[in-house]
């Protein structure tokens, strides 16, 4: 390996308290990150298919990518893999991320990634520095919250730590950084399915209940430090690669069309500028703050006040606690949320249903569905602290809704009703509906497709939809359908993979069938082998650029090959996407995936739609429009699986990969395992 | 240094004559940098040499021709300015090697959250004084950087103790199995980097800075002043974000959030 890869992912036992090493060049061919995790997964565990998310045989997988710890734009997120308890009805080998600097400084201690398995008697933490690591009791640790545990961990791992001078890490080893801390919170020691991992004060690995893994395995937190070197196979072309891509970032000091991008509305998320991503401060008058960034990151979405509260949080996470009129306990509910390790996107269906049973009469004091929670002052912090804490600590009714919004469903009976009522909007294995499968008919396939919502923005949704939807869309539909499409090789030159109308050419089409399998295989190599962020890629489109032509396809295989000193082809990589994608379905399947488990709930299929901005082709012309009042077709979307299936490899009888496909990928061994079981394709 | 760097190409040239006019852009409006600084705590000075206060007695040495200066109010400590020196100095990306480091406290409050901390190119150069052989030195043949030559440098580390900034701004790194210190040298020697550095030549920093909150300036900060590097940057278009650094600011753009919907009209 020229360059990208420290050579060695680390492997920690916690039941035998082993700690090892696998050689990352042996999963080269998978890319990194993601594609790595996913190939670990299955040689350590996938014979022994199917288990439960909280069997000690689990594994929690922490993967780094060629780019972590290196400047390439937006790169910074560490990829968690494993089964995930929050999702339904069977706890898929999901997939969840995060940002900040902890893949960085995992890089930097000489580690691509790391494989937790079994689980401790008691309490741990993981201590790594360089290349010594060690199992540490996690006394006087456990129960502390999120920002408490990494504060205390910080001053464990340096204890002459002082925050704007050196330490010496080793002999020879120096370095100014702060340890990068990831831990679970108590709604995770208490194997919550909705406990989160948190690093720093708001970057959550929100999906899939990864915090109640960490807490099934006694596993508090991963403390990461290192002053190594990540190896650049072309340094010079690295860096003239940087400087190029300069021209899609904001220009902070002199944007283009500052008037028109620069302030509020949609445009404030998705031109690419400074701060914006948290939405509580954006009142007169404001709180100083700064933008803040992940690690190389060029955008900084965050912010860092100076009262520091919601630090670091944006989106979901500084709008699930919402309390009436005060910025204030708004923002510190949020942080509780964060503290007590409660992911936000799941939280947000939840606190949802409980007030939906609540008006409807079922739930309260006294009623058949009994609980303290004080439901008359809903809006209030006082609620909103007793809510959080008592499905964190499972308290009273906690200790049910801390099984997650589907199985809290399930055991109250409701399940079924709800969901296909769409009273609790749960669309995709559990986890909630997001942007319409009706008209964002990519962002629902992608996801039903997946193991869980599809969460990646800048498939068409941010830069189409968000566009539209601002009022003022800097290119006009047919514009915008071509030049978007042609930055997805190799389906380049369709326009029509981005109609999203009812018509021939749209959301059922064959053109849909290819964008839907470009966004998986994006997502499983760039965005997961590559630990891209799902709010800058892929940057097809952009308002930053006298052409509005974005940095894909070409910025990725420039990075890629100069860090890994490689000489392939965007498209190439796209396939090792595939691949991946063909990887997971395979495990996927071994746990017990159908293609008749690919249904949304009927509300999906027969609700009339509230319409959402996009381009659609409708009588001969481009234009955005919202496709109101549409209904999605049970039998259009059935046929659209078959021939997606078709398109991928797979069977489109059952959706299992077949053996051709499988073996075509070198992947023959999987082949095998899904012989075994019955289920080639 | 690599010969390909020892030309210097017309565009550099050029670029020469424009940094030492020193103009940056803030408000739509152009200003010359020295205007800018004197705006702050920090006056600027402008000296071509200059003597060491009496205290630190000692031989004179030529004011360097070239400092970096910050506004650390800007940075969003992604690091990517570490990340680029390592890189164009070493060939590797590495936050222990960088010459310049910020350091960020995720929990900790605006704006003494994140500290950044490049070299100052001392009037009275520390590290030069009390090196005892030579290894850091004033390039008088390159714009009077202060640099370290890590063939002649030992590794007592005396430049590192004796550097009067927090954190110390020479380096510590180990070369070929040896420990050597190394420091800021505006990137006069840049063998993985296709452009050439120092004073009227590019910074890797500073290019790679997506908030451009590092900027190379000709006119030496005050050296009195604790502060004095770091500098306001930021124009209408920074505060247009809603990114103030006083409640009492009050945007031209307010950032309010309002949607349409449909075709351009």
């Amino acid at each position: 390996m020229k360059g990208g890869y420290t050579g060695k992912i680390l492997r920690v036992n916690l039941t035998t308290k082993a700690i090892g090493t696998i050689d990352t060049e042996k999963y080269e061919e998978f890319g990194g990150g993601h594609g790595i995790g996913s190939a670990v997964f299955f040689d350590l565990v996938g014979d022994q298919l199917p288990f439960e998310a909280f069997d000690p045989r689990n594994l929690i997988i922490m993967m780094a990518s060629p780019f972590s710890g290196t400047f390439m734009p937006g790169s910074g997120r560490c990829e968690v893999q494993g089964l995930g308890p929050m999702l339904y009805p069977i706890e898929w080998f999901g997939h969840s991320n995060f940002g900040g600097r902890f893949t960085a400084q995992l890089k930097f201690a000489g580690w691509d990634g790391i494989v937790v398995e079994g689980a401790s008697d008691e309490p741990v933490w993981i201590n790594i520095v360089n290349d010594k690591v060690t199992i540490e009791s996690a006394k006087g640790i456990w129960g502390m919250d999120t920002w408490d545990t990494q504060e205390d961990i910080s001053r464990r791992v340096i204890p002459s730590l002082k925050y704007g001078e050196w330490a010496e890490l080793a002999e020879n080893c120096h370095t100014t950084q702060m340890p990068a801390v990831v831990c679970c919170g108590p709604a995770g020691e208490n194997k919550s399915r909705l406990g989160c991992l948190l690093h720093g004060p708001g970057s959550q690995a929100a999906l899939c209940g990864f915090g109640g893994v960490f807490g099934s395995k006694k596993l508090k937190a991963i403390s990461a430090i290192g002053s190594k070197s990540v190896p650049i196979a072309d340094p010079k072309a690295f860096m003239d690669a940087r400087l190029w891509f300069r021209q899609f970032q904001w220009n902070v000091d002199n944007p283009r069309e500052a008037e028109r991008f620069g302030v509020g509305g949609p445009y404030s998320l998705i031109s690419g500028r400074p701060s914006g991503g948290n939405v509580l401060n954006r009142d007169i008058p404001l709180t100083p703050a700064r933008a803040a960034a992940c690690a190389s990151c060029p955008r900084g979405c965050r912010m860092r006040l100076a009262t520091g509260d919601s630090n670091e949080s944006v989106c979901a996470g500084t709008m699930v606690i919402n309390v009436n009129g005060s910025v204030k306990f708004t923002r510190q509910g949020n942080d509780l949320m964060q503290k007590f390790g409660l992911g936000h996107w799941q939280l947000m269906p939840l606190l949802g249903y409980v007030q939906a049973l609540y008006k409807e009469g079922v739930l309260g004091k006294g009623r058949p569905i009994d609980t303290n929670l004080p439901l008359d002052q809903s809006g209030t912090f006082a609620y909103a602290e007793a809510l959080l804490r008592q499905i964190a600590l499972r308290e009273g009714i906690g200790n049910d809704l801390a099984e997650g919004c589907a199985r809290f469903a399930e055991k109250i009976g409701r399940y079924k009703q709800d969901v296909n009522s769409g009273l609790l909007g749960l669309v995709y294995y559990g986890t909630a509906n997001h942007y319409d499968p009706a008209i964002e008919a990519e962002w629902g396939f992608g996801s039903l497709l997946g193991e869980r919502d599809l969460m990646l923005h800048m498939m068409s949704n941010y830069p189409i939809h968000w566009m539209a939807w601002s009022g003022d869309p800097y290119l006009t539909a047919e514009e915008c359908a071509k030049l978007y499409t042609d930055a997805m090789e190799p389906y380049q030159g369709d326009p029509f993979m981005v109609d999203h109308s009812e018509g021939p050419t749209g959301i059922y089409s064959d053109s849909k069938v290819k964008q839907v399998a470009w966004i998986k295989h994006y997502e499983k190599f760039w965005i997961g082998a590559g630990g891209f962020c799902g709010w800058r890629w892929p940057m097809c489109i952009t308002n930053n650029t006298a052409d509005r032509r974005g940095p894909t396809p070409r910025a990725e295989e420039k990075f890629w090959n100069a860090v890994c000193g490689k000489n392939l082809k965007f498209a190439d990589y796209m396939e090792i996407g595939h691949k991946i994608y063909t990887l997971d379905r395979s495990i996927w399947v071994l746990q017990g995936r159908h293609r008749d488990m690919e249904k949304y709930p009927d509300f999906i299929y027969d609700r009339p739609t509230m319409g959402s901005d996009m381009t659609m082709y409708i009588d001969g012309k481009w234009k955005y429009d919202t496709g109101k009042g549409r209904k999605l077709d049970r039998a259009k979307v059935e046929d659209f699986k078959t021939r997606f299936y078709k398109f991928e490899g797979y069977n489109p009888e059952n959706g299992y990969p077949t053996r051709a496909t499988l073996e075509k990928m070198n992947l023959k061994k999987v082949a095998d395992a899904l012989q075994s079981k019955g289920r080639l394709g | 240094m690599p010969e390909d760097k020892k030309a210097e190409t017309k565009e550099a040239a050029a670029k020469k004559q424009l940094s030492r006019r020193d103009f940056l852009v803030t408000g739509g409006t152009v200003v010359a940098v020295d205007a800018l600084i004197a705006t702050t705590p920090a006056k600027a000075v402008a000296e071509t040499a200059v003597t060491p206060s009496p205290e630190a007695a000692g031989p004179t040495y030529p004011a360097s021709e070239g400092y970096l200066v910050y506004d650390s109010k800007k940075c969003a400590g992604c690091t990517t300015c570490m990340l680029g020196c390592s890189l164009v100095h070493y060939g590797v990306q590495n936050l222990s090697l960088a010459r310049i480091q910020i350091m960020q406290d995720s929990f900790g409050k605006f704006p003494n959250d994140v500290k950044m901390a490049p070299c100052r190119q001392c009037k009275a150069p520390v590290c030069v004084q009390s090196c005892p052989t030579g290894a850091a030195f004033v390039d008088t043949a390159n714009g009077n950087v202060r640099r370290i030559d890590s063939q002649k440098c030992i590794g007592c580390k005396t430049c590192i103790k004796m550097c009067p900034q927090q954190p110390h701004r020479p380096v510590w790194v180990v070369i070929d199995g040896k420990g050597k210190s190394s420091k800021c040298d505006l990137c006069l020697d840049t063998p993985y980097w296709n452009e050439k550095g120092g004073p009227g030549g590019k910074q890797a920093c500073v290019e790679t800075c997506p908030m451009m909150a590092i900027k190379f300036v000709a006119q030496m900060p005050d050296q009195e002043e604790t502060e004095g590097y770091d500098v306001n940057l930021r124009n209408d278009h920074w505060l247009n974000l809603g990114l103030v650094d006083n409640s009492t600011v009050i945007p031209k753009k307010n950032p309010v959030w309002k949607v349409g919907g449909g075709e351009q009209q």
